[in-house]
């Protein structure tokens, strides 16, 4: 049973069908997923070039570059693709035909362009990714704030201390301190309302165009109030309670049935919760704010896969340098390996020995939750303290 | 209750089965092998079953690594094969008059249809004997399916390739036998080629009967219940057989042991140790009674290190095993008469007793309403009536490896702590810079490690399919198979020591550190394996834990107890030295193999053929053994080595 997007499946649809001769039934499709992905490494990379660029700036405007010199800076846009072309779980997804490929690929697409300033790219990337999945749609606040700030930066606070600083001794000592240009200068007084303003046309208009194209589409099964019915209403009510990685399914299959309405609420507003805490405390770095909402979605979501811990997984090596310090990274490592090569063992011994019961596949799924808990606590535990350095490391320069 | 019931096989089905039987062994010379299966369908016709013949090829050893991972799949059919060679298994079924034809209960006797012996043809009255009866019964509401296999391939061959027709429904052997039908099958009646099915089965018995006798003054009764990789069929249906056979037919029954542990010295003064420290604890507390004799206690630790061998081998250990791959429950009852001789002059107790004994099991599972209730599938049996169940033996399995994460955690630890100290060091020589050290991906150093550990482990899964292309070469002896094994991992294992390169670079090069990260991989890696394979085959994660375990710990290297050279130094130097000995899987097949069978007869093939066999019976102990056991034994030899 297809439940996503009918523009997906009239892309994709056609390539189930064509076999090619002593060759497995899906290769085509499969091939699809390898070249998405391969697209979206490119993009990754991309993101991770403009990403570190920002950042030499930045640190070169609070006069740490001298300071850090010394320490290897690693090319955290490569490193991130390759984690992404070479994690087992985005090779499963091709081999499996998973559509969760191109979705990661719409997602990175969406990033890339607000991250590069190409509002129209960032807005069509959002809208699809949106329509592909559903989950993406929280991506527009990290996108609104990537367009409207630069890509990440120090708290902005520290550049404002930066330049009362130096306005302060210009006007004092009246030495002949370099100015930079002005425009080459982040500060939070730039939030650059036009290019939202555009985003937002942009997107309203993407969305006009993506609903006539499904409207054109599904106009003989129903139109689109039944589209959505079957897409964005499956994904939300948990209809299917076939055993996946993630912690629904099992709930769902043992609550009650006058409470399933209530729990519905309470798991899907999970999400909605930590959107604003989170946004507003890492206002200033919006890239990893991306990355921090889709491990979170990844975890929450109705029916997840093992190609959304690949793109999230993907997008944290971008910050490899910030993360640098992380701790539990071994052991969260760990828990990766022995839960993903577990989790397959325990549905074996569930479904075709019938020597364990659902319990035994469950147990791992909640693992599982738990060490992507982990990681996102850690590597925002992490970024925080890469913050707090930076602001340690000015003062004591100021000093 | 089972048993409560009273036994209706009369004497005249005994009889019955006993002329059937007579008949049989008539057919001593025979041409196409068609005899036997044409005379049970006439004999099941006549008893108003339905009777199909189930035409089957043998299956050829494949090297199926990840076989028992998948379902089982629906068997390739050489292309080189004769019309004479085709097994024919005769099936016979029973609806019942109050079922819906939805459950069924198998009974198989196997027999040789080159060659039938006296045994194989008591077996085959006793099932008859019970068709008889089951075909007039009007408490029946399970099908009955009667699988007469022809075991001239194997008797595993035989059920093995039934089940599979029985359950992807597919006539693969069918269609290549129409060819033949036109030759010499061309007497077989059409409507026996259409395949029968009853349903879902409920549960299946093998019965067996052999010329071996017993050195008791009871006939006896052998339960055989390992299936593939461990798997045990539902405890309740041993307890069944166990309690019908013991409390209804007066037979002794007994499970596989190790004859040899019997006259063990160490065995017994353990046992005497315990029998004393019960008997002492019971006359401090009559409540604390957990002493037991002796030779109980012996007779128990036979059975059971029989039953964790037969589990950790992964090798079934009867047609029944074949049934475990459909969740089937599926036990071989194997029985053998007072003396060898009695077969002959006793046929007629043995048909009326086994018979019973088969009617009772039959009509307790044909009264469930569902599967069997209780999920015991985890167990090891210490005597027919006793097990250990998997909440018991779990404890000590996790005691054994609970060491592990731990030791990882600390060590890791350690490397990672001594590392600010050098960094310092390495920032107070700069006296421009007061800062805070500056993140040097400290924490992430393990990485380096790890990419040692997973280089290893690829070479791992090199090694494991290696055989696949070892075992093309034609005309070769096991012992070059093994030398050629040995010789190609040893080549691939430097070409990919080489071709990773050094493990760590230069820049963040600390050579007290590294081993200690290293080891703590390595630790960590292990303990994901061992748990992994407690879940798939618990026998044999226990039986490597004990391997180990040890081996991992211990493990520091060489140079450093060198320089140490104190008692404790040395004595852990040689203590690794042993161990890494022993850990070999080579080595551990010829100890316990000489421990078990003597040293006399032992060659260098023999680990080959082992191995041949285990992948031949999709065995997860294969994989276990290349996957996880040799990258924690190589990884363990290069932290001995480790130069600093």
């Amino acid at each position: 049973m297809y439940h996503g997007s009918p523009l997906l499946l009239s892309v994709l649809g056609p390539l189930t069908a064509i076999k090619i001769e002593g060759q497995p039934n899906h290769l085509l499709c499969s091939l699809v997923s390898v070249i998405a992905d391969f697209i979206c490494a490119l993009l990754i990379r991309a993101t991770g070039r403009i990403l570190q660029t920002a950042r030499g700036l930045n640190l070169k405007f609070l006069g740490l570059d001298t300071m850090l010199e010394d320490i290897e800076i690693m090319p955290s846009g490569d490193i991130a693709a390759l984690v992404y072309l070479w994690n087992p779980f985005t090779i499963f997804t091709c081999v499996g035909f998973n559509t969760s490929p191109v979705e990661n690929l719409f997602v990175v697409l969406s990033l890339y362009g607000a991250s590069a300033g190409i509002v129209p790219l960032a807005a069509f990337g959002w809208v699809i990714a949106s329509h592909l999945s559903l989950y993406p749609v929280v991506l527009v606040i990290p996108v609104i704030l990537l367009l409207g700030y630069c890509p990440d930066t120090p708290p902005r606070k520290l550049f404002l201390q930066r330049d009362l600083q130096k306005t302060g001794a210009e006007g004092s000592t009246k030495n002949h301190v370099q100015h930079r240009p002005l425009t080459n200068k982040p500060t939070e007084a730039t939030f650059f309302w036009w290019r939202v303003i555009l985003f937002f046309m942009w997107a309203s208009i993407w969305i006009a165009y993506v609903l006539i194209l499904c409207a054109i589409s599904v106009k003989e099964y129903g139109g689109l109030p039944e589209m959505f019915k079957r897409t964005y209403g499956f994904i939300l009510t948990v209809k299917d309670l076939s055993p996946n990685i993630g912690v629904l399914w099992y709930f769902f299959a043992e609550v009650f049935d006058f409470f399933r309405n209530f729990f519905l609420i309470v798991f899907h507003v999970n999400i909605l919760f930590m959107i604003l805490p989170l946004a507003i405390r890492l206002n200033h770095r919006p890239c990893f704010l991306a990355f921090v909402y889709l491990a979170i979605s990844s975890m929450l979501k109705s029916y997840p896969s093992v190609g959304d811990s690949a793109l999230y997984l993907g997008l944290m090596a971008l910050f490899v340098n910030e993360l640098a310090e992380m701790q539990f990274s071994f052991f969260l490592f760990c828990g990766y390996v022995g839960v993903s090569l577990l989790s397959p063992v325990m549905h074996n011994l569930w479904i075709w020995r019938g020597t364990g019961n659902a319990n035994f596949y469950y147990a791992t799924a909640m693992v599982y939750a738990c060490f992507q808990i982990i990681l996102v606590v850690e590597s925002v535990n992490a970024m925080l303290n890469h913050d707090r350095k930076i602001r340690k490391l000015c003062t004591t320069t100021e000093g | 209750m089972p048993g409560s019931a009273r036994p209706m096989l009369s004497n005249d089905d005994v009889s019955e089965g006993e002329r059937f039987m007579n008949q049989i062994l008539r057919f001593d010379t025979m041409s196409t092998g068609m005899e036997i299966p044409e005379m049970i369908t006439a004999h099941i016709m006549d008893l108003g079953g339905e009777v199909n013949h189930h035409k089957f090829l043998p299956q050829f050893n494949r090297f199926h690594p990840l076989h028992f991972f998948l379902g089982p799949d629906a068997g390739t059919v050489p292309e080189n094969y004769s019309c004479s060679s085709y097994g024919i298994n005769t099936v016979g079924i029973i609806r019942a008059p109050r079922g819906d034809g939805k459950e069924a209960i198998v009974l198989v006797t196997p027999y040789n249809s080159l060659k039938i012996t006296r045994a194989e043809a008591l077996s085959m009255g006793i099932a008859y004997a019970l068709f008889s009866l089951l075909a007039r019964v009007t408490w029946l509401s399970k099908d009955i399916v009667w699988l007469a296999g022809d075991s001239r391939h194997g008797e595993y061959t035989a059920v093995a390739s039934w089940l599979r027709d029985y359950h992807t429904a597919s006539f693969g052997d069918l269609k290549h036998s129409e060819i033949c039908a036109a030759s010499n099958l061309s007497e077989m009646k059409t409507m026996h080629n259409s395949f029968r099915h009853a349903g879902t089965m409920a549960a299946a018995l093998v019965i067996k009967v052999t010329n071996r006798s017993t050195e008791f003054e009871k006939d006896a009764l052998t339960i055989y219940a390992e299936a593939s990789n461990g798997q045990m069929p539902n405890l309740d249906l041993i307890n069944i057989v166990n309690y019908l056979a013991v409390h209804g037919q007066g037979y002794r029954v007994k499970v596989q042991k190790i004859w040899s542990l019997l006259n063990v010295w160490w065995l017994k003064s353990l046992g005497q140790l315990i029998e004393m420290l019960g008997k002492l604890a019971g006359s401090l507390n009559p409540q604390w009674n957990f002493g037991i004799p002796v030779s109980e206690y012996v007779e128990c630790t036979a059975t059971l290190a029989s039953s964790l061998y037969n589990q950790a081998l992964g090798v079934p250990t009867g047609p029944h095993g074949a049934f475990r791959d459909y969740q089937v429950d599926a036990i071989t009852m194997e029985i053998s008469p007072k003396f060898s001789s009695s077969l002959n002059n006793r046929q007629y107790e043995i048909l009326l007793h086994v018979g019973r004994l088969v009617e009772g099991v039959v009509r307790s599972v044909n009264n469930l309403l569902e599967k069997f209730h209780q999920s015991f599938f985890l167990y090891l049996l210490t005597s027919p009536s006793r097990f250990v169940s998997v909440g018991v033996y779990m404890i000590a399995f996790a005691l054994l490896v609970a060491p592990l994460p731990l030791v990882a955690a600390s060590l890791f630890s350690d490397a990672t702590k001594s590392n600010p100290d050098a960094e310092k060091d390495k920032y107070a020589s700069k006296p421009a810079s007061t800062l805070q050290p500056a993140p040097t991906f400290t924490s992430w150093k393990w990485l380096y490690a790890a990419k040692q550990v997973l280089v290893v482990h690829l070479w791992s899964a090199i090694v494991t399919l290696l055989p696949y292309f070892v075992d093309q070469i034609p005309d070769s002896s096991p012992t070059t198979k093994l030398s050629i094994w040995i010789v190609l991992s040893i080549i691939t294992l430097l070409f990919l020591d080489s071709f990773s390169g050094s493990s760590f670079p230069s820049t963040i090069r600390s050579r007290d550190t590294e081993w200690i990260l290293l080891k703590s991989v390595t630790v960590a890696a292990t303990f994901i394996g061992l748990c992994l394979m407690s879940v798939i085959n618990f026998a044999t994660a226990e039986i490597g834990a004990l391997l180990l375990v040890p081996m991992c710990l211990t493990a520091v290297p060489l140079r450093l107890d060198n320089k140490v050279n104190t008692l404790r130094a040395l004595i852990r130097g040689a203590c690794n030295v042993i161990f890494i000995f022993v850990g070999f899987p080579v080595t551990v097949f010829f100890v316990l193999k000489g421990a078990l069978e003597g040293f006399d007869n032992m060659r260098f093939g023999d680990f080959w053929n082992w191995a041949e066999s285990l992948w031949a019976w999709n065995s997860a102990t294969y994989i276990y053994m290349c996957m996880v056991h040799l990258p924690c034994w190589v990884l363990c030899i290069q932290t001995l080595l480790h130069r600093f």
